[in-house]
């Protein structure tokens, strides 16, 4: 071997080598470059995928034969975690992307200068659709300068909202439930299924691989925000309020009743082992399993995509009612909603035409029009009459409340969601998982 | 992302082709040198370029975790034992620790012991390769898909109605009613467990089979003359002359339970209190938490440690033994 080496010209190689490690450096040190800011260009990441992805690509598509500016779009479901990394490392970011979840990562960003305001992006557009959008989607409560939960800091907005789920409706098959919408918890709670040929009241399905729990968690905060109030809801979710706390205390109490074995379909472990988008197959099957589902808006495709041969039709099939009063008036105007928003990145020519197209009514229009969401602008038109009477509860809400479990550190929305499953199976364990949620949340937000 | 590509090929031809040239210049430098400090030198110098690579790679790394795992969660102090009081005194990480000791005794002992005890079966039947395949076959698939297979088989629907999961259809026809196998507690653990070693009881057979075929027919003959009876040749002779690679086999066994993660993370993601230690980990990761998962990441490695030790005996017995 040594003699085979000795006979190579150790001259060249070394030469050969040492170009090679030169080309290997210059290559790795270029890619960090940022690149120049394009007028025609705009790179573009989303989570959707599917149908939603779709619906993005119909928007898109007048923008870029109008303007004549490409939209590199590209579906990533690890966009924040990304984007983390990326600010943290200095390399390329895209022009547009959804804006953080996070309060902590919300203001770091900003601090940092790696989100650009709304107000630069849309220029003189921007009064604009501050008055078209709802209210509660770009409006701080009490006019705050600073609600980090739809991206407002130090009175400037850094999250374009563009599409908004309302949650917390109660949905029901209009062959089998022919009685008025309830107003009160406790007058939805005295109607009895039988008188309508139903075994129970409600349906669950708590299921969702690693996530089981959410959907939960939306009939726990949809109480609690109109039971206690919003103040008390966001304390709560901001870890200011304990577990053990009367309120949130009261609040898994009353969720207890809607997954009580006298009234959930199939008792606790049908609850438990049910697939979210599966839960309200039994009110269209006869005799009727259960009257109501709760769940957001995003619910009628799956009645339909498991139904095909009954081919059913929102609004004459299946309808919904918003979430009952739980007693306490003043609170009936929270309502649970979640939207989805995009933040520029990268202050470019393009990436601003961009963000004022998604901000106008052309553009939220074609998303409507191809179904399964709202729109964040308040004055587009339904043809579809459960989202015309959506927008309705997402118009007269005094305050839309984002979903608790998604803006709390996500150790305490791991247990948040367990605990509910854990309630749901062993009711009498609910003292014990509150103590231990106290636990989790002393040591969540402590290093949050 | 076409920098990044170019990158990694650089990267792949650069690194081999700076080895040869280190060996290819420094060969040329021994030879210079005398007979006896050649003779000294040149085993270092071989062995340098891989003593450096695992030192990077993986001495720094463990050394890292350790240091990271006394201190807080933004590697600006030092915090003593917080992390491993957090590990040993905190209700769900404890529920984890109960959890792996039941993968650990349980997995590995049924694993191990059906494969022997399937391996020494078929030795003796006809159609044995056939029987050896069905029992292989669930090796090569993934955890993830092994997982998701057996979520269908403990599928529960509710009772009166059709049930679509294997399992309780089966106790469906026997009259009895559906056990929702993930959710209750007094299943759920039996039931990941058991996927577990539906997985890898064709591999413990496989390893032990081979180890018992080469055991001498001359021995088990000359048993059978002496008039002893099929269990006592199993009891007194096959079993003692395969215990190294039980041994090697149990030891695998339980580096495998302690690492238990997939099909956890997949058929409960520790709901219900199925936590385990590696979960444990990634979930402590998961929430951000890195000298957290540091300090977990330092138990599991010391849990394993002598698991590793006792392997590498065996093995190093079993040259000497040749």
């Amino acid at each position: 071997m040594a003699e085979v080496l000795a006979r190579l010209s150790s001259r060249a190689i070394a030469l050969s080598l040492g170009a090679l490690l030169l080309v290997a450096a210059c290559s790795t040190g270029g890619s960090s470059s940022n690149q120049s800011a394009s007028s025609t260009d705009v790179t573009v990441w989303t989570a959707w995928g599917g149908a939603e992805l779709k619906a993005f690509r119909d928007v898109l598509a007048p923008f870029q034969s109008s303007t004549g500016i490409k939209v590199h779009l590209t579906t990533n479901r690890d966009s924040t975690n990304q984007i983390a990394n990326g600010i943290a490392a200095g390399t390329d970011l895209p022009d547009v992307a959804p804006g953080p979840t996070d309060p902590v990562q919300v203001k770091s960003w900003v601090s940092k200068g790696a989100i650009k305001p709304i107000e630069t992006a849309l220029g003189d557009q921007f009064s604009a659709y501050k008055d078209n959008t709802y209210p509660a989607l770009t409006t701080a409560p009490g006019g705050a300068s600073d609600d980090v939960y739809i991206g407002i800091v130090g009175g400037k907005h850094y999250e374009l909202m563009v599409k908004t789920q309302v949650k917390g409706l109660f949905w029901y098959n209009k062959k089998a439930f022919t009685g008025q919408a309830p107003k009160t918890f406790d007058d939805l709670l005295a109607i009895n299924p039988s008188q309508y040929g139903a075994q129970k009241l409600f349906c669950a399905g708590f299921e969702s691989g690693a996530a089981s729990g959410w959907p939960a968690s939306d009939q726990i905060d949809n109480i609690i925000m109109r039971q206690s109030g919003d103040q008390v809801y966001t304390n709560w979710i901001q870890g200011k309020q304990k577990f053990t706390s009367p309120e949130i205390k009261l609040g898994y109490q009353t969720f207890l009743k809607e997954v009580s074995a006298a009234n959930v379909y199939g008792g606790s472990n049908t609850a438990l082992s049910t697939n979210f988008g599966k839960a309200g197959d039994p009110m269209f099957k006869t005799p009727a399993g259960c009257l109501f589902l709760e769940q957001a808006t995003f619910i009628t495709s799956f009645f339909q995509q498991d139904f095909p041969s009954l081919n059913l039709k929102a609004g004459t099939d299946f309808d919904f009612f918003a979430h009952p009063s739980m007693g306490n008036s003043q609170y009936d105007g929270n309502v649970n909603g979640f939207y989805d928003n995009f933040a520029m990145y990268n202050d470019t020519p393009a990436a601003r035409k961009l963000m004022q197209y998604m901000a106008t009514k052309d553009a939220q229009q074609i998303w409507v029009n191809d179904g399964g969401t709202l729109g964040a602008i308040k004055t587009l038109n339904y043809t579809d009459p459960i989202f015309k009477r959506a927008a309705d509860v997402a118009g007269s809400a005094k305050n839309l409340l984002v979903t608790a479990g998604d803006f709390m550190p996500s150790d305490m929305q791991k247990a948040f969601w367990q605990s509910l499953l854990n309630v749901t199976r062993d009711p009498s364990s609910l003292d014990a998982q509150l103590k231990h949620l106290d636990q989790v949340q002393a040591a969540a937000y402590a290093t949050s | 992302m076409g920098n990044q590509i170019i990158t990694a090929v650089i990267a792949v031809i650069a690194v081999p082709l700076a080895l040869l040239g280190y060996i290819i210049v420094g060969e040329q430098i021994i030879e210079r040198l005398s007979d006896t400090l050649q003779k000294w030198i040149r085993p270092y110098f071989w062995a340098l370029p891989a003593v450096g690579f695992a030192t990077v790679f993986m001495v720094y790394p463990l050394l890292r975790t350790v240091v990271i795992s006394f201190r807080n969660n933004d590697d600006t102090d030092w915090i003593g034992l917080a992390n491993y009081k957090y590990f040993f005194t905190f209700p769900d990480t404890l529920t984890s620790l109960r959890n792996s000791l039941l993968w650990l005794v349980f997995y590995t002992s049924i694993s191990v012991f059906l494969g022997l005890v399937i391996a020494i079966l078929l030795d003796r039947v006809r159609y044995e390769s056939l029987a050896k395949i069905a029992i292989f076959l669930p090796v090569p698939i993934s955890a993830v898909a092994a997982s998701i297979i057996w979520k269908f088989m403990f599928d529960y629907q509710p009772p009166g109605t059709p049930q679509t999961g294997t399992l309780n259809a089966l106790l469906g026809s026997f009259g009895q009613q559906p056990v929702a196998w993930l959710v209750n507690s007094t299943t759920n653990n039996a039931a990941l467990i058991f996927v577990g070693i539906w997985t890898i009881t064709g591999f413990c057979m496989v390893i032990i089979s081979a180890s018992l075929k080469a055991i001498s027919t001359e021995v088990l003959e000359a048993a059978r003359i002496d008039g002893a009876n099929e269990f006592r040749i199993v009891q007194l002779i096959v079993t003692p002359l395969l215990w190294p690679t039980i041994t090697v086999v149990g030891t695998t066994m339980i580096i495998n339970a302690l690492k238990t993660f997939d099909i956890v993370y997949v058929m409960t993601n520790g709901a219900y209190d199925t936590d385990v230690i590696a979960t444990q980990m990634f979930s402590q990761l998961e929430h951000n938490h890195y000298s957290r998962a540091a300090a977990v990441g330092v138990v599991l490695f010391l849990a394993i440690v002598p698991l590793l030790i006792v392997n590498i005996r065996r093995f190093q017995q079993q040259e000497e033994q040749r």
